[in-house]
């Protein structure tokens, strides 16, 4: 009946050539460090040496004097310049600390920035860090989680209660009675490590004078409107305190200030309104100051005379880290605005690995009350998270502690269920969110399902199949909340992935080898991830927090008939240009050629707080691409059919030809009817950006469904004479629904397993017990190569929502969700005739060797 | 020693007065340069070819060739991921052999011949077989990892112009690519491969030697 589906071109579900190819394969990217202009100075950091110390005093007289220094600002002087950092959420029982991006009183981790030196080179910049002198108290280092929680007197806080920033439980259902009913509860401790998100290009900015007059800030983001707001609102300490006066009279600034309250206020008002909820007032009991620095910070926003105008081209990767807007970032713009200068930081990869962004250091452990049978009854869940020194911003281990609360049941059926969380703080880098952030939810719950499996005597899939909601054993929610329908097929891919490993055969070639001395084994991992999860899913996470999960996004077309997306999104390797052009070509009938993807820039795409993040790119994103461009779509339509003289349900758009249907020879293009509606409208003179058609789209996403699910499997083969793991087969069964494009997930499932897989057997962020770094190179920090990655073989299922016609499913984070599971418990099978039980997420060759009991 | 009066910085007088007395000016390559020497560093003369063009540049003799690639020549599709010489990201060609320009002094490349990303497309824009190849299998994600890739790829193909997988996956273990899992470089490796075997490429380019771009001069 809906012409809608008329014009389509078939583009979506094509493994169409990347756009962004052309330019990136031919050297004509431009990744932020590409960007430089005469006068550009260099920024670097002074570090600290110390994991935990006060500072006594600090000298950079002799560093100000040094050749080609332009300027040195320490911790106390940028004080003056910068606010705090202020924590965009906060949550019931959650203490986020106040911290300025340069420390002036007391470092937390080996790498807190005390000082920052501007030269004429960055050569010159280093030079001169050797010549500051700071004199540090060494106070004890809390190198771990257990220093945090034993220690009587080293707290990284002062205003915190000992070292847990974060304590909180959430009960569903009657979870006592569950578990004293159940015929038995098989409890387990399970350790992760820390890891590094290590995006290829590091962080990085640049930020001058603009030849307008702002702020022109250009850098590797994940989230340009959350620079442009961060700094706003935080370098603009001594602007505001200064522009009293002119604020009262000048009128332009009070037209801004107007301008700008409204849309602080339009965008932030579910955000506000949480901050008036428990989650403030546990942040202000510990701290009376946040309400004053979130008043300068208001003040910041509503007094600037203009917002910095912030750009982004090319990101090389992100992986969550360049989600987070840095201490460092912050330090360069407010030099640059104190300097008038432009002023380049470039993180090189020793800091990237000190303080660019870490994870996943966690310890979960796991209470499954369980029939003899095998049925589930009840999960009890407890999470230690450790969360570094300083929180991330603006997402800390918080929210990722929510996220697994709702996620750890995974695709099962629980009677009851009970989870606690802590964050807490060490003296370590910062904790950012690593693609998939609650993934150890997944690691640990599906490790319990084989070791439950053991006890019970029964097979891994048998008790996977025999708890896992589907066709068989029908639920409308998860126990911790989110509703549930058919697109949550985790066990569709379960039954798939069982079907392709041929188990008996397996078995039995397993049976040979170790015959032979060779141990191989199995494991299975299984999941669904919320991308984007039901409509109000991050409320279930914490309530409020849904303001986070709209996204905004226009699109119009111009005079020449070209079509532009303005998208909030900010693509880092995810293709985001092939697939809205896949998307937006498809609705309109226009070859791709014909569109513009615009974004990156905060004078045309519009406010978000995640940008790319989230798995939220094919979902939200594709969302607004599709249903700005179908009102595109409709505008054309109508005006072409008053110019066709025809009805505009006869309108057919093919190729870029509007036509009646059936004659497009005597079709017009977009560029006619563009022509046509400017010229209706008046225009004396039409602009090449003045659109002819333009619509507004919001978008959070419909329907009941949105999971995207998989199941991961590999066959490992453990080299007992090197404690080499090497994967015969590695196969993953994915359902995100219908694909836009199946190259793009195909690569970022493969991504995600390299990722899991470097997890498990090469990567470790190593402290030592003073909480120095200990892998601050590529050569201690092991990133695997494609000697170590296996083939990984892609299976999909295409399940689609019942009516959901924007029906895609993120598939970023998946990857990673599921490949340490799959990995650890497939080399527990193969160590089965040593009695080995993995708790432990890396395992190192050394470590293999032990489980072997052979050193 | 220092043959420049060394200015005073704005921030050198008081920590109470940041603000103060800030005099922008432009920092130009005859500042940088002064100030290197200020510093008791030698500026030295470099020159070598890049992708045919003929190079001449006055540096900071502790420039690297990284460096001076992407800013002095202006050539910022050679990219630095790790200055340690682990992720490859920096391979350039340096006389036909692979290299990591991050852990080269600029001047020890002196009269070489260099071949950048840039320098395999071919004049007209076309894009290197091994360029195509890597688009067609849809090589890379962020690509900041792939000039190296190219670089590395272009090198093993001049040895050995039917690698096996095993070859490919062991030759590109000196690059590190973050995103993609390497299954689709090695992929684009192979594509590659086929192409020089079947010279009737989408390209329609069959060279694949570095004799691309970089055969005009002479070395």
């Amino acid at each position: 009946m809906t012409t809608i589906e008329t014009n389509r071109s078939g583009l979506v579900g094509q493994s169409v050539k990347r756009v962004e190819d052309v330019r990136l394969l031919q050297g004509a990217g431009t990744y932020v460090g590409d960007v430089e202009s005469v006068g550009t100075v260099h920024a670097a950091f002074v570090r600290s040496p110390l994991a935990h110390a006060t500072i006594r005093s600090i000298d950079v007289d002799a560093a100000r004097r040094a050749p080609g220094v332009v300027a040195v600002i320490t911790g106390a002087e940028m004080a003056e310049l910068t606010l705090p950092f202020v924590p965009l959420v906060t949550m019931p029982k959650l203490y986020t600390p106040l911290f300025h991006c340069l420390s002036a009183d007391k470092v937390r981790h080996v790498g807190d920035p005390v000082a920052i030196v501007i030269a004429e080179s960055r050569h010159l910049a280093e030079d001169a860090i050797e010549l500051v002198e700071v004199d540090y108290d060494e106070l004890d280092p809390i190198a771990t989680m257990g220093d945090a929680l034993r220690s009587e007197t080293a707290q990284v806080w002062d205003k915190a209660d000992g070292n847990v920033l974060y304590d909180r439980d959430w009960t569903f259902g009657d979870v006592d009675a569950v578990f004293a009913d159940a015929d038995r509860v098989i409890t387990e401790r399970f350790v992760s490590h820390r890891q590094t998100n290590q995006p290829m290009e590091t962080r990085g900015i640049i930020a001058g004078p603009g030849d307008d007059g702002r702020l022109e800030v250009r850098l590797a983001t994940q989230s340009p409107q959350l620079a442009r707001w961060a700094i706003a609102a935080l370098a603009s300490k001594r602007q505001v305190g200064a522009s009293a006066k002119d604020f009262v009279t000048n009128k332009e600034r009070r037209a801004n200030f107007l301008a700008a309250a409204k849309q602080f206020l339009a965008d932030s008002k579910e955000a506000l309104q949480a901050q008036d909820s428990d989650g403030m007032k546990s942040q202000v009991a510990k701290d009376k100051a946040h309400l004053r620095v979130m008043a300068q910070a208001g003040l910041g926003l509503l007094g600037a005379e203009d917002f910095p105008h912030v750009i982004v081209d090319d990101v090389g990767g992100g992986f969550g880290a360049k989600g987070a807007f840095g201490r460092e970032e912050l330090a360069v713009a407010a030099a640059s605005i104190e300097l008038g200068r432009t002023v380049k930081w470039v993180e090189d990869r020793v800091e990237d690995l000190m303080d660019g962004g870490q994870a996943r250091e966690e310890t979960l452990t796991l209470s499954v009350a369980v029939d003899h049978d095998g049925t589930f009854r009840g999960l009890r869940f407890h999470l230690d998270l450790d969360q570094g020194a300083y929180p991330g911003f603006p997402f800390g281990g918080a929210l990722t502690a929510g996220i697994m609360k709702v996620m750890a049941p995974g695709s099962y059926r629980w009677d009851a269920y009970a989870m606690s969380a802590r964050c807490i703080a060490t003296n370590k880098g910062k904790v950012v969110p690593y693609r998939g952030p609650w993934a150890n939810e997944t690691w640990a719950r599906e490790r319990i399902v084989d070791i439950v499996a053991r006890e019970l005597g029964m097979t891994p899939e048998a008790v996977r199949l025999k708890n896992m909601i589907g066709d068989d054993l029908p639920a409308d929610a998860m126990v911790s909340g989110p509703t549930i329908d058919e697109t949550m097929s985790t066990k569709g891919t379960l039954r798939r992935a069982i079907e392709l490993l041929d188990l008996p055969t397996f078995r039995e070639e397993q049976q040979r080898a170790r015959a032979a001395g060779r141990y191989l084994g199995v494991g299975i991992a299984s999941y669904h991830e919320a991308a984007p999860g039901p409509p109000g899913f991050i409320d279930h996470v914490e309530p409020g927090t849904s303001a986070l999960a709209a996204e905004l996004g226009s699109a119009a077309i111009l005079p020449d008939g070209s079509v532009e997306l303005y998208t909030s999104q900010m693509p880092h390797g995810q293709s985001h240009e092939t697939t809205y052009g896949q998307i937006i070509a498809d609705e309109l009938g226009v070859p791709m050629s014909q569109v513009r993807v615009v974004y990156g820039d905060t004078d045309r795409s519009p406010f978000s707080l995640v940008g790319t993040g989230g798995s939220r790119g094919g979902p939200i994103g594709g969302g607004v691409a599709k249903y700005s461009s179908r009102q595109l779509r409709e505008q054309v339509v109508e005006h072409a059919a008053k110019m066709l003289e025809a009805d505009t349900a006869d309108i057919e758009i093919i190729d870029g030809n509007v036509h009646v249907a059936g004659v497009p020879s005597r079709g017009i293009t977009f560029a006619d009817v563009a022509e046509s509606v400017i010229a209706e409208r008046g225009a004396v003179e039409v602009k090449g950006n003045d659109a002819a058609f333009g619509a507004d789209q919001a978008y959070a996403g419909k329907g009941d469904g949105g999971w995207s699910v998989a199941t991961h499997a590999c066959i490992v083969d453990v080299d007992l004479d090197t404690g080499k793991v090497s994967f015969p087969r590695y196969l993953v069964v994915e359902d995100c629904g219908p694909i836009i494009n199946p190259a793009i997930v195909d690569g970022q499932v493969r991504g995600g397993v390299a990722q899991g897989i470097g997890a498990v057997l090469y990567e470790k962020v190593a402290y030592d017990e003073d909480a120095n770094l200990n892998s601050a190179t590529y050569m201690d920090y092991l990133i695997p190569t494609s000697m170590e990655i296996p083939h990984i073989e892609i299976h999909h299922l295409e399940t689609h929502s019942p009516g959901g016609e924007n029906d895609f499913r993120g598939v970023g984070e998946g990857g990673m969700i599921g490949a340490p599971a799959a990995v650890t418990n497939a080399i527990e099978d193969a160590l089965a005739p040593f009695g080995a039980r993995i708790t432990e997420q890396h395992l190192s060759p050394t470590r293999i060797l032990e489980l072997a009991r052979i050193i | 020693m220092t043959d420049i009066e060394q200015p005073h910085s704005p921030m050198a007088t008081t920590g109470s007065s940041v603000a103060g007395g800030t005099t922008p000016g432009p920092t130009d390559d005859a500042s940088r340069l002064a100030a290197e020497r200020a510093a008791g560093g030698s500026i030295i003369e470099v020159s070598f070819s890049v992708n045919g063009t003929h190079h001449a540049h006055t540096v900071e003799a502790r420039r690297t060739l990284s460096d001076v690639i992407r800013h002095e020549c202006g050539l910022t599709g050679t990219h630095i991921g790790c200055e340690h010489g682990v992720c490859g990201a920096c391979t350039v060609l340096v006389d036909g052999a692979p290299s990591r320009s991050c852990l080269m002094f600029a001047t020890q490349a002196t009269g070489a011949e260099i071949t950048t990303s840039e320098g395999l497309s071919g004049p007209d824009g076309t894009p290197h077989p091994i360029q195509q190849a890597m688009m067609d299998a849809h090589g890379f994600q962020c690509a900041f990892c792939a000039p190296g890739f190219l670089m590395s790829t272009l090198a093993l193909l001049e040895d050995d112009p039917d690698p096996s997988e095993e070859a490919i996956r062991e030759e590109l273990s000196g690059n590190i690519c973050r995103c993609t899992g390497y299954q689709s470089i090695v992929e684009g490796v192979q594509r590659a491969v086929d192409v020089r075997r079947t010279p009737t490429g989408a390209s329609g380019s069959s060279a694949l030697g570095t004799s691309a771009r970089t055969s005009g001069s002479a070395s």
